[in-house]
């Protein structure tokens, strides 16, 4: 027995041989038997699903190690954080790596949807049976997941950025109507945000969050594989260049995760985790910031407080709950209100979805501006450019 | 679903999925119920802050109960330090105002006013809400005169009229 035949046994002749074997076995079905030469190309997809597949996995493999140490309870898990900061080996590393690599999955699990909406790729192929409708559903539950994942991984460090983004993000949640109150007492597991509170959250972060992601990702691979790989306008019809997918798109795969971790591993060198001082609930840091990703959902809570004669409707309903709620419902449903023709699915930037890109164009201005001016924000959230220095803070009684 | 009257075997089949929906349905609803707390180990919302001699004239923050005690001579008030907006804890800062007793409106007195940080609402000395995105003024508490040892007792879910002030004879 040679050294090769003792890890593989199929060394297929043919294509029609290796078909087989990919079908045959459990790890090489993850991939179709063969593929489209277009579908392994670059500019189509531009890899972003199986970047943020390779981020999660690495969020996996280096969060088991960060939960050795780190103790889910008020009173030490800011000790056993600093802990992992200074005292484990390599400790700092494994916490970086996982923070940039959840930022990261931030930002691609973002562009990855933009990049659906950008090319009509939630749209069926007209001459085939698919639902990529759903799929674009499902696209929008794992972008909250990522974002709920990340939202959560925050409030671990128990400083003073993890209290204070708990407290505002529980106001927001209670100021419901009716169901709100009693949502934030079930989320908190109290009235005040103590123990109870980042035992849940904690929970969220390590079991509940991620087997949703891996469950609804499973579904999301299943589901393009069912409709047929990448859209693309009707192609009945036409000779497509297709090739064995194994060894074509691990070769691709293979590129994609060694360079996603590549950067990973450079980026959490490069870049230190804060730490801010232990949470104090007494003292709310001045200014107070969300996560960078919810920073125009700040800047938007901080200015849509309604005043109607004697009626006040606090921002935190207003900006906190029913603008993202109407913007998430419009985008989840958006596969099913948008009527240009077929011929654009898979196209970039197609003229004949002129309208809804300049939308589209136009609420991602909005975001990233209402972003750039919720970063500029200083002490009691005014304005200053960043050339203008923050003003000292008036004496305290 | 077949048409005509229900067989034994049907009518045994959807019972048992019925009873089968039932079961699951109910299991859930009891790990739903377990999240809700029957006993709170939030602190007490009737609290003792101390002997009404042992604050100072002005504004004292009781940091461990988010709550400001004004001492005017004989009066007394509490307020809540917990931002109507999203319930930042609010700072009070002196700030110079107009003096209101002056006809010219030139003299200016210092007075105290609550800003928060986390958006920028502002409060005036007695709670009313002034600016930003603070939708209600800041809540007032009951207080009252322990007559067991004659400290001042606040009670954090009783509010009351921002005008109302505990005056000792």
């Amino acid at each position: 027995m040679t050294p090769r035949n003792r890890f593989w046994s199929v060394f297929p002749a043919s294509s029609r041989e290796a078909t087989d074997a990919v079908v045959a076995n459990l790890l090489l079905h993850w991939f179709p038997a063969r593929m489209r030469v277009t579908s392994l190309a670059w500019t189509p997809s531009l890899w972003l699903g199986t970047i943020s597949w390779v981020l999660f996995v690495l969020l996996l493999l280096t969060g088991l190690p960060l939960m050795v140490f780190y103790v889910p309870s008020t009173r030490d898990a800011y000790q056993s954080v600093k802990d992992i900061e200074h005292v484990v080996s390599y400790g700092w590393w494994l916490r970086a790596a996982h923070r940039v690599a959840a930022h990261l999955m931030v930002i691609v699990v973002t562009l990855h949807a933009g990049r659906v909406f950008l090319t009509g790729s939630y749209r069926n192929d007209a001459d085939r049976e698919q639902h990529r409708e759903w799929n674009w559903v499902i696209g929008v539950a794992l972008l909250a997941a990522t974002v709920l994942l990340s939202f959560t991984g925050y409030l671990l460090p128990w400083d003073q950025l993890a209290y204070w983004a708990v407290t505002v993000s529980m106001n927001i949640v209670g100021s419901a109507p009716v169901l709100g109150a009693p949502l934030r007492e079930l989320l908190l597991g109290g009235r005040d945000v103590g123990q109870a509170a980042l035992m849940r959250f904690y929970l969220l972060h390590i079991v509940v969050l991620p087997i949703a992601v891996a469950a609804l990702f499973g579904y999301h691979m299943w589901r393009i594989r069912k409709d047929g790989g990448l859209a693309r306008a009707g192609t009945a019809g036409q000779a497509a260049l297709v090739v064995d997918a194994i060894p074509a798109v691990i070769a691709r795969a293979a590129v994609v995760t060694l360079g996603t971790w590549l950067a990973v591993t450079v980026l959490a060198m490069a870049i230190p985790s804060p730490l801010e001082q232990p949470a104090n609930p007494l003292v709310t840091p001045n200014p107070a910031k969300a996560p960078w990703y919810f920073v125009w959902l700040q800047e938007i809570v901080a200015d849509t407080t309604v005043r109607l004669g004697p009626v006040s409707i606090n921002g935190a309903l207003v900006g906190g709950l029913l603008l993202p709620a109407v913007l998430l419902a419009v985008t989840t449903l958006w596969p099913w209100l948008d009527r240009s023709p077929t011929s654009t699915v898979g196209v970039w930037l197609p003229a004949a979805r002129r309208r809804q890109l300049v939308v589209f164009a136009a609420i991602v201005a909005l975001v990233v501006g209402l972003t750039v001016v919720g970063l500029l924000r200083g002490p009691s959230w005014q304005f200053h450019w960043p050339w203008q220095a923050w003003p000292e803070l008036p004496a305290r009684w | 679903m077949a048409d005509g009257p229900i067989t034994r075997r049907v009518l045994l089949a959807r019972l048992g999925a019925a009873a089968g929906v039932a079961g699951v349905g109910a299991q859930a609803a009891i790990v739903v119920r377990s999240f809700v707390p029957n006993v709170s180990y939030d602190p007490p919302s009737t609290v003792k802050v101390g002997l009404p001699e042992s604050f100072a004239d002005g504004l004292t923050f009781l940091a461990e109960r988010r709550v400001f005690i004004a001492r005017d001579g004989r009066s007394f008030r509490a307020l809540s330090a917990a931002c109507t907006h999203l319930g930042c804890t609010v700072r009070a800062e002196a700030v110079e105002r107009p003096d209101a007793s002056d006809p010219s409106g030139r003299r200016q007195a210092q007075v105290y006013e609550f800003s928060c940080p986390c958006h920028g609402s502002r409060y005036a000395a007695d709670g009313s809400n002034l600016s930003g995105p603070a939708p209600r003024p800041l809540p007032a508490y009951r207080l009252t005169l322990s007559p067991d040892d004659g400290q001042l007792v606040a009670d954090l879910g009783d509010e009351v009229a921002r005008s109302a002030v505990l005056t000792l004879p």
